[in-house]
């Protein structure tokens, strides 16, 4: 297109970029709703405790935009500060979605409450959100959420989805940009995939090391190493590691540095 | 035209709230599991979707939905038996393990993972393709089927039930829909009953269907061996193989071999259990899989 | 097969390559039996030249080599292969599936195509290093059963040829029993 204008102003360049678009044909512009904004985020159960995790980084294409954008949010809670909120949610993607869902689960965990006069379980809060995002099963939203909290026994109880609604009850999952650097750590390191008891047999006899709630603490230091390393490899992941910890007396939220580059 | 004036002579900022509809979905106490999607406001939404979600045709697509793989069913004498695998994947990215692809229908059967090992009433579902499809709209079914059993005092038969689920699909062909799902149950009208629905609209009774990427691997070992007649540990057996096999065949195919069988008096589950060890049992004691050997 | 016709129902393709080696091929038509027989030529020629017979891997590397050769070349052989054999020297009976990109492997079972899908399931089940020539034509007889149920095209049987010590020789098969699916 370029030298058909070239020839036609007699060999001399105009020097003009948008003097391209006016011979140009009508560009066909593609409905692209979204953009990814980086991160990444995992939650872990324990017998008494649900943590939901990730770093505050806000990117698009190799630009850092912010240094601070949550991506932990407390559902069902008090406007400002969030207080007796008792389930917690992860959303990580496009920034956008993940803050139009949290809104959403959020007033729909109020309104029960109102209407109900008690609060939501968190079994029941995490069959909404899977109804929630199956709505927009032909225009999804594009987010990867964690939701966590305390179940009827007062146990940990974390679910993960897919962008269109499935859903999981599990122990402990990653997601986001990092999810493929993190989930091998913690399926080794929680669920001890990959781990067997010494000496108590041999080749396939070889007894698997089975898994079991891990205290509070140590749950933390894995949550800490999960992220420190995936800031070593993963471009998008840095800058601060956010922590929501459910437990009986309610969500504590932590905040620790991670490098800035 | 008239679609055109309505596009642009409306407030921008209308959008940006609540709308009436939505504010009155909120104040509902019990929000049904509801057939109004949210759509992407262009001509053609099938080919959005498809542009955002399906990795098959477009490997860099940037929604990547969780896909489910091999299932099987088969009729027998002793009733039905429904076994799967377990692995979910989005792209070559393996989401889950630990997926349930079996799935109670109705409402007598949600009781999720009872300790008891007595059989509980109701129909089983399959889960292959897309998993949310799968999941969402079976749980719309036990919906159903519960309401057909609180109107007529008595339990739906498969036939009615499938022909719900297969309406349901063959109403949103084309807009994008993934699932592959085979019904079974035994009821006093119908006795042993397997059908299996996708999302193209089909609906077909039998006796031996296979779904998913793995599904070739899977009839290969169940046609060989399978018969009417067979007891139900061979049975039982039989279904763990077929898994086994497509498990080792196929890629997108791995991780627990989920294992139910239908009776009269409802369904028994027969274990989730880890395909490693069945399949090195399978191999050293039965001299199979002689493809894996230990030389370099 | 040419559009939608079938041209020849009872087409040999395989071609013996010397006493105890066979090679069956697929692909592209045309291709098959140029390479096949390329093949053919070269390794008798070697085998008048040196008075010695090639054993199974050293044709099936032969085999790879020239595939591999005419790959990086201007018009490549699209030819898919199983290249079975018995040893002249071990008697150690072998089989190798090359495809059309000079992939080489020694397995103990194969199959190329869609036939894949439907038989290796079965060959895992079924077969053992130890198996006999009677045991080896029943799980032939269920493989070709299987496709007869679940492929969607009809194939017009399979011609069974079988490698022995003593060179190869043609089986008897019935390619006309119908199979009826559960």
């Amino acid at each position: 297109m370029a030298s058909l204008l070239d020839h036609s102003a007699g060999g001399q360049t105009v020097g003009y970029s948008f003097s391209q678009s006016a011979a140009a044909p009508v560009k066909q512009h593609g409905f692209y709703p979204y953009t990814d904004n980086g991160g990444s985020t995992l939650g872990i159960t324990g017998s008494d405790f649900a943590i939901l995790a990730g770093d505050t980084r806000s990117t698009s294409g190799y630009n850092i935009n912010s240094r601070m954008v949550p991506k932990v949010f407390k559902i069902g809670g008090d406007e400002e500060t969030g207080e007796g909120a008792h389930i917690i949610l992860s959303v990580v993607g496009f920034a956008a979605d993940g803050n139009a869902l949290k809104e959403r689960l959020d007033s729909v965990v109020k309104m029960y409450k109102y209407q109900h006069g008690k609060s939501m379980s968190v079994s029941a809060c995490a069959q909404r959100l899977s109804t929630i995002l199956y709505g927009k099963r032909f225009f999804p939203y594009y987010v990867t959420a964690i939701l966590a909290g305390l179940d009827e026994e007062g146990k940990g109880a974390l679910y993960s989805y897919d962008p269109v609604g499935s859903y999981e009850r599990e122990q402990c999952r990653a997601a986001g940009a990092a999810a493929s650097l993190i989930m091998p750590f913690l399926d080794n390191q929680v669920n001890f995939k990959n781990q067997y008891i010494p000496g108590s047999g041999e080749g396939h006899a070889l007894q698997a090391k089975k898994a079991e709630p891990l205290p509070r603490d140590h749950v933390q230091e894995l949550v800490r190493d999960a992220f420190t390393s995936a800031v070593e490899r993963h471009i998008e992941v840095g800058d601060h590691l956010q922590m929501l910890i459910a437990t009986r007396d309610g969500i504590e939220e932590v905040f620790h540095p991670l490098k800035k580059d | 035209m008239d679609k055109l004036v309505a596009q642009y002579s409306r407030p921008a900022h209308q959008n940006e709230f609540y709308s009436e509809q939505e504010q009155q979905d909120l104040n509902e106490s019990l929000p049904p599991l509801s057939l109004k999607f949210s759509m992407p406001p262009i001509d053609n939404s099938a080919s959005f979707l498809r542009a955002m979600t399906d990795d098959h045709s477009n490997p860099s697509c940037p929604i990547k939905i969780a896909h489910g793989t091999t299932t099987l069913a088969f009729r027998f004498q002793g009733g039905i038996i429904v076994c799967t695998d377990s692995r979910a994947t989005a792209g070559n990215w393996i989401a889950s393990q630990t997926v349930k692809k079996v799935i109670p229908v109705s409402r007598l059967s949600r009781g999720e993972d009872k300790p008891s090992n007595d059989p509980t009433p109701g129909l089983l579902g399959t889960m292959a393709g897309g998993a949310a499809d799968c999941q969402y709209w079976l749980r719309y079914l036990s919906q159903q089927c519960t309401l057909h059993e609180i109107r007529h005092k008595r339990r739906i038969t498969v036939a009615a039930a499938s022909k719900i689920l297969a309406n349901l699909t063959y109403a949103y062909k084309g807009y994008g829909l993934s699932m592959g799902t085979m019904l079974a149950g035994v009821t006093p009208q119908e006795g042993p009953a397997l059908y299996y629905i996708d999302s193209d609209g089909t609906r077909l009774p039998g006796n031996l269907f296979c779904v998913g990427s793995g599904q070739t691997f899977a009839y290969g070992v169940l046609d060989a061996n399978y018969k009417y007649e067979m007891s139900e540990q061979d049975a039982l057996a039989l279904g763990r193989r077929a898994i086994l096999a497509a498990m080792h065949r196929d890629a997108y195919s791995g991780g627990f071999i989920n294992l139910y069988h239908v009776k009269e008096e409802g369904w028994v589950h027969h274990g989730f259990d880890d395909m490693n060890p069945i399949f090195w049992k399978t191999k050293l004691d039965n001299g199979e899989f002689s493809n894996v050997t230990s030389e370099l | 097969m040419r559009g939608p016709t079938i041209i020849k129902a009872e087409d040999d393709k395989t071609r013996q390559l010397n006493k105890h080696t066979l090679m069956a091929f697929s692909g592209e038509a045309g291709d098959t039996v140029q390479f096949a027989e390329y093949v053919q030529a070269n390794v008798s020629l070697y085998t008048m030249r040196n008075d010695t017979e090639l054993s199974p891997a050293a044709v099936s590397s032969f085999v790879r080599g020239e595939l591999a050769r005419s790959l990086r070349s201007r018009s490549p052989y699209t030819v898919n292969l199983l290249l079975g054999g018995v040893d002249p020297v071990t008697q150690e009976p072998s089989l190798y599936w090359i495809d059309y990109l000079a992939s080489l492997a020694p397995v103990p079972y194969a199959a190329h195509g869609y036939a894949q899908y439907y038989c290796l399931s079965l060959l895992d089940k079924h077969h053992n290093p130890n198996i006999s020539l009677e045991e080896g034509m029943k799980l032939l007889e269920r493989c070709t059963d299987e496709l007869k149920r679940r492929l969607p095209i009809d194939y017009k049987g399979v011609l069974v040829k079988v490698i022995t010590k003593d060179g190869v020789k043609v089986m008897d098969f019935d390619n006309d029993r119908v199979v009826r699916s559960a």
